[in-house]
């Protein structure tokens, strides 16, 4: 790629052509403030806080979207620099209405520390007091107007990263306001609330319920982990304060990902209703009695021993790779994994999303099961023109975007639709298989992208877990379940009928109209481990916060060490 | 060599602000030996005397007639005017009142505010100073040497400003002395 020199602050520069100012000053370590720029979306000038002094150029530029050139000589930091950044943090302040003291973001706020950065201990502006709207009528975060200084990353992300095109922008100028879809609430709207926007938010106008106020920047601390609600195993970050979870971002470094959560990684672990289990629970004549590990472990492998061959060992996606180990090695009896089997062809690089020109998905709702990936669509439709067949006998939530839908058994019409295509990639699940592999053979250019069923289904399977269902013949059970929220109807079944039922669970719904003895188990932002996503990549979880309890795999060790 | 004379007074407050002043704390012994403080709402002496004085702090915001009476009055006698806190810097909290209009906020707070008893009405005494249909930080009203925000400013904020202005130097805040919360 042919190369410019550039001198920025004195210091001679080497940068691709295709740099921008910005790009060419942070890769150089120097720093220059934005508000509406955003590593991980298009640059557009909005906010001019991020305004140099170019020689040769009339007037200061935004170094967000200039482009550099062969000799150009830029100062990042002069005193009309300086001036110029001050002017327009004294206007947007001054036009909306910033009140830090009793603001959620005050801490976090990047609108505040450049203030603090510039000395801006006052602003000669008179304020305009606009009466602008707060919009809560989405479940987990707000959107308030008050303190937006339409930066317009909300609308960059949502249309951009997820592919949503919910946000835009009305009227002009001072007048100018962020609106969902047609000016309709954002609850009522097309959002998907997976929180992108309220990530890339540089001030409190988008704030998260669960963490408002919980922990300003300089009080919390990132753990890098994975979230395993699904086998898309996005990056993650945990936010922790003094050893609570207290909000969840994506991590902007991890693939498949880039950044992106859905609603149900982003929220479900700070909105959960459901009853903590912290010490082992043993079912009595009223309800359920707390116990010890000794009364409760020993029950359970008394319960193993006298199965024989009649224990099953059931194991949910959420376990990790070394708790699925250590049940291999350690725990008798016929082992299997409670979301079932993952679908052949697994293995297949998400990226694939990102270079279709034709999405096939078959037999799988996409959005509802695996939404991280459904952005990845969305974002190629949208950017790249691609195009979406959907093949299923069921609605999806995807089926609005479709060009066509057939049923699911529609091969031959895919196929002959999907023939133009450079290359068309066939998105499946659990169900759709069969189909997808017949088409994949009929489509010689066509790539496929398989989700496995439950968040570690591969690792597990890794592990020697493979079966889908337990023995029909089974009398006692073991459940590592973990988070597990909606086991199936087949599994819930073969508990009822069975003579004793074990669970490892986090929660005590649903198991405690199944159960006979539930034992504690860490959540995934309390644990460490390894965990294979759709991809068959391995992917490290990292615990976020440490609980004064018994790891995932110390439970199975015990109850191990007491049935050998 | 003469000491340095202060006044402060206070606008549209909680009166957070000269609670923060008093959080210096056992530095006020030092204070004294270099600044005679005149009056302050918090002293026997309430208005800054006729012939002047050489620093006066003002906190809160201007909100009715009274309060920009005060602010000229003090704007008049020093010859230094430090807006003290948020409410005198930007007009801060008591601002929020610029949403509504000023018949509405007096009802809801003199009629409808559930603690009142049934039948009150809104006091319409020519002795009582007269809401502004918005509130204005102090340098809408007067000329303003030296802003010092925070809700309420840090203590160490306010010292540091007092000991540059004594020093001879303009004080300017960075770091944590700079503050909006």
């Amino acid at each position: 790629m042919p190369e410019v020199h550039v001198q920025i602050d004195g210091r001679e520069l080497t940068v691709p052509h295709t740099f921008t100012v910005l790009q060419a000053a942070e890769r150089a370590g120097i720093g220059v403030p934005k508000l509406c720029a955003h590593p991980a979306l298009a640059p557009i000038g909005a906010c001019r806080i991020c305004l140099v002094e170019i020689e040769k150029q009339r007037v200061l530029q935004p170094a967000c979207t200039f482009p550099v050139s062969e000799g150009m000589v830029v100062h990042t930091n002069s005193p009309k620099v300086r001036d110029a950044r001050r002017f327009v943090l004294e206007l947007l302040f001054s036009e909306r209405n910033h009140f830090c003291m009793f603001c959620e973001m005050s801490g976090s706020c990047e609108l505040q520390s450049l203030a603090y950065e510039y000395g801006l201990d006052h602003w000669e502006y008179d304020r305009a007091f606009p009466r602008l709207g707060v919009d809560a009528s989405r479940k987990f975060f707000v959107m308030d107007h008050n303190r937006c200084i339409l930066c317009r990353r909300c609308i960059r992300a949502c249309d951009s990263l997820v592919g949503n095109q919910t946000l835009g922008i009305k009227n002009r100028g001072a007048q100018s306001m962020i609106v969902a879809d047609m000016d309709v609430p954002f609850g009522q709207s097309s959002c998907v609330s997976c929180g992108t926007c309220l990530q890339v938010c540089p001030t409190g106008a988008l704030f998260d319920r669960a963490s408002a106020y919980m922990g300003a920047t300089e009080e919390i601390t990132r753990v890098k982990s994975r979230c395993v609600g699904c086998s898309v195993g996005c990056g993650v970050e945990w936010i922790i304060r003094q050893n609570r979870l207290i909000r969840i971002e994506g991590d902007w470094d991890a693939k498949p990902n880039n950044g992106l959560l859905c609603e149900m990684g982003r929220f479900a672990p700070l909105h959960e209703t459901r009853q903590r289990v912290r010490t082992p629970l043993v079912k009595s004549a009223n309800g359920f009695e707390e116990t010890d590990w000794d009364h409760a472990a020993s029950m359970v492998a008394d319960k193993i021993k006298a199965a024989g061959d009649k224990l099953a060992v059931v194991v949910s996606g959420f376990a990790t790779t070394e708790a699925a180990q250590a049940i291999v090695t350690g725990l008798p009896g016929h082992k299997s994994l409670a979301d079932g089997a993952a679908p052949a062809g697994a293995g297949a690089c998400l990226s694939v999303l990102d270079e279709a020109d034709l999405y096939i998905v078959v037999n799988t709702d996409v959005a509802k099961l695996f939404p991280v990936a459904s952005f990845a669509i969305k974002r190629g439709m949208r950017s790249r023109g691609a195009r979406l067949i959907i093949l299923d006998d069921a609605e999806t939530s995807l089926d609005g975007w479709a060009a066509c839908k057939y049923e699911s058994t529609a091969v031959a019409k895919a196929v002959e639709l999907a023939a133009g295509a450079q290359m068309p990639a066939i998105v499946y699940g659990a169900a759709g298989a069969s189909v997808a592999a017949q088409m994949a053979k009929a489509l010689p250019t066509s790539k496929t992208v398989a989700f496995a069923p439950g968040g570690n289904t591969l690792g597990l399977a890794g592990a020697g877990i493979t079966a889908a269902a337990p023995r029909k013949d089974a009398r006692c059970f073991y459940v590592m379940a973990n988070e597990m929220a909606q086991p199936s109807s087949d599994l819930l079944t073969a508990l009822a009928q069975a003579d004793f039922v074990a669970v490892q669970a986090c929660f005590r719904e649903p198991w405690q109209s199944i159960a006979d003895v539930i034992l504690p188990t860490p959540t995934t932002y309390e644990k460490s481990g390894t965990i294979t996503n759709a991809e068959g990549r391995t992917l490290a979880l990292q615990a976020g916060t440490q609980p004064d309890a018994k790891s995932e795999v110390a439970v199975i060790q015990l109850i191990s060490s007491l049935t050998s | 060599m003469a000491k340095v004379t202060l006044c402060t007074d206070w606008l549209d407050v909680c009166s957070g602000c000269h609670m923060s002043l008093l959080d210096i704390d056992e530095l006020i012994v030092e204070l004294v030996q270099h600044v005679q403080i005149l009056s302050t709402p918090i002293t026997d002496l309430k208005h800054p005397p006729e012939e002047g004085c050489d620093v006066g702090i003002l906190t809160g915001a201007v909100s009715n007639d009274h309060q920009e009476h005060v602010a000229k009055q003090m704007r008049e006698r020093c010859r230094i005017l430090i807006a003290l806190g948020d409410c005198a810097v930007t007009g801060g909290i008591c601002t929020m009142r610029n949403f509504f209009d000023v018949e509405d906020v007096l009802r809801r707070a003199y009629v409808e505010t559930e603690s009142t008893i049934p039948g009150q009405s809104v006091p319409r005494s020519n002795e009582i100073a007269k809401l502004y249909p918005q509130v204005k930080a102090v340098d809408q009203v007067v000329k303003v040497d030296l802003h010092v925000p925070g809700c309420p400013p840090p203590a160490k904020a306010i010292w540091y400003a007092i000991t540059e202005l004594l020093a001879g130097r303009i004080p300017v805040l960075t770091d944590d002395l700079l503050t909006y919360d």
